[in-house]
């Protein structure tokens, strides 16, 4: 089993038809090993959402090779994307799409349900993670109304919990 | 109770003006498409009325009778013919027909008469007098529903028939024509006279059978003793009667045409409602399917919705219905829901209100999930 949770070989997207065609990627390469922190940055336009879901299972590449976990994406449609993502891939999201009327913990166990972890189980990981994060005492507000959800550093805290969960390796 | 259920129900009550304005629509809908069927079924049945309060098994009529207000004719010699065949316990002839019923106050508003030997037929529901009593010389029986307009006040009171005098000496409840005219019960002759029918003429001659005897036989050996008559069961003529004045007419096309405007119409709110509520949500539903969710995973919330909001909607609409029925009970055309009504009201709902939100389904499919990172 390669050492590598990520791998990219020559991975070009070009986005968009005829005159309106651009390449979003051009011959990309980058092995990720499982546990190291790695950084994305670059000026607006230059690609990183592009690569960031090509490498998060949600695009497939025009070209090239991308293996999660050991798994090729090239010519997987979409229901096997999903499963991919579903078993290997976690998100942090740019904004926070917490469903307004669920509460912290019920987010959470959403995020699991789908996963297939329902129940009582879903119930004590999701409170055990709000824990971690010290928003255990709000585990049974709603986002929509809770001050943790308005206040940024309290959505940062409950995103941190959601990306926990949803983090299916670490 | 399952996340996905959690999340449809929370959805649902998020904004209560639309939830409100849905249930409404779907009440409004269910309620027009409920009365309009419950109309076609109690317009079928007091079509038939008369048919279901007779015992006899076998109906004799002239080939080609469309229903039971029929006014073709039959020999009353061929009572003798179907009394002989095997099978047969008993025939007794039926006249019926509109007439013209003189008010003391000399004016004259229809009737429709139905003369027997009152055995086979006879009114139901007296609340006064008796049966017996309509063996008595100018003897009829009419029910309380018509007395305002038949200008009489119960047992005792006189009219005429076309000029013969007539006595009311029983009173029935509930027994209401489609037709609003007035039923009036009398024995076989007298209702002759009030008609006009010869007395060799008979309208219909009513069959009992003789016990064990089989009435298929029976019927077939009618049907080749009595040439230009036709010998039906009384469900065949139920049905003959039903479909001639609900679809010969077009009454129950318009009644469907209603049913069919209030589904569209519950379609259409639903529809629009669920899409709406889920425009609001296609953020999460594209953090779901970020993150994996399978596509199923996301139309059971729509679909959870639809589910809900129909059952909501179903069960104060049922309420209003059975108010509707209540208040027409007494009217000129009762509104009838039956439990298989209900049922199939209630599956019909569910049905559409999923059929709704299959715009929402269509709009989540395309959600494309890359769209989290862009918003």
């Amino acid at each position: 089993m390669s050492e590598f949770i990520v791998e990219a070989k020559g991975v070009t997207k070009v986005l968009g038809h005829g005159a309106a065609q651009v390449y979003a990627l051009k011959d990309i390469s980058l092995s990720l090993r499982r546990g190291e922190l790695t950084v994305l940055m670059g000026p607006s336009g230059s690609g990183k959402t592009t690569l960031l879901s090509v490498l998060g299972c949600m695009l497939t590449p025009t070209s090239g090779a991308v293996r999660v976990c050991g798994y090729a994406t090239e010519g997987a449609d979409a229901k096997v994307l999903a499963k991919l993502r579903k078993d290997h891939v976690g998100f942090v999201f740019q904004s926070y799409h917490l469903f307004p009327t669920l509460t912290a913990a019920e987010n959470i166990q959403l995020a699991l349900d789908i996963r297939g972890m329902h129940g009582e189980d879903a119930r004590a990981k999701s409170l055990d993670v709000l824990e971690k994060v010290g928003l255990a005492h709000k585990s049974s507000e709603l986002s929509a109304r809770a001050e943790w959800g308005r206040a940024t550093t309290g959505r940062d805290r409950a995103r941190h919990c959601f990306q926990t969960v949803r983090y299916p390796r670490r | 109770m399952p996340l996905n259920l959690t999340l449809a129900l929370r959805n649902l009550f998020h904004d209560r003006l639309r939830f409100v304005a849905t249930t409404i629509g779907i009440v409004f809908s269910v309620v027009l498409v409920m009365v309009q069927m419950g109309l076609y079924l109690g317009f079928g049945r007091m079509v038939t009325t008369v048919i279901d309060h007779t015992s006899a098994d076998l109906w004799v009529m002239r080939h080609g009778t469309k229903c039971f207000e029929d006014p073709s004719l039959l020999s009353h010699s061929k009572q003798t013919g179907a009394a002989a065949t095997a099978g047969v316990a008993e025939v007794t002839p039926l006249v019926i027909g509109f007439s013209g019923w003189i008010l003391p106050s000399g004016e004259i508003t229809p009737v429709f008469v139905v003369g027997s030997d009152l055995q086979i037929l006879k009114p139901w529901n007296l609340t006064e007098g008796t049966v017996r009593a309509l063996s008595g010389s100018g003897t009829v029986a009419v029910d309380r529903s018509y007395f305002e307009r038949l200008g009489v006040s119960g047992i005792g009171s006189k009219a005429n028939i076309r000029g013969l005098p007539v006595s009311v000496a029983a009173v029935s409840e509930g027994i209401r024509s489609f037709t609003t005219t007035p039923y009036v019960f009398s024995d076989l002759s007298q209702a002759r006279a009030y008609i006009g029918i010869p007395s060799t003429m008979v309208s219909y001659l009513l069959v009992k059978l003789r016990p064990g005897a089989d009435l298929e036989h029976v019927r077939h050996d009618l049907q080749a003793s009595l040439p230009d008559s036709e010998v039906l069961t009384p469900a065949e003529f139920n049905e003959r009667s039903r479909s001639y004045w609900l679809l010969g007419t077009g009454a129950g096309a318009a009644l469907f045409a209603g049913a069919i405007l209030g589904i569209i119409v519950g379609v259409v709110i639903v529809a629009q409602t669920l899409y709406s509520s889920t425009k609001d949500h296609l953020d999460e539903f594209a953090t779901l399917r970020a993150m994996g969710s399978s596509n199923g995973y996301i139309y059971s919330v729509i679909i959870y919705q639809a589910v809900l909001n129909a059952v909501i909607g179903f069960a104060f609409a049922t309420l209003i219905g059975f108010s509707v029925v209540e208040f027409t009970r007494s009217g000129a055309l009762p509104v009838l829901i039956t439990p298989m009504l209900v049922l199939v009201m209630l599956v019909l709902t569910v049905v559409v209100c999923i059929a709704a939100a299959l715009g929402a389904i269509f709009r989540v499919v395309r959600i494309d999930p890359v769209m989290v990172f862009t918003r």
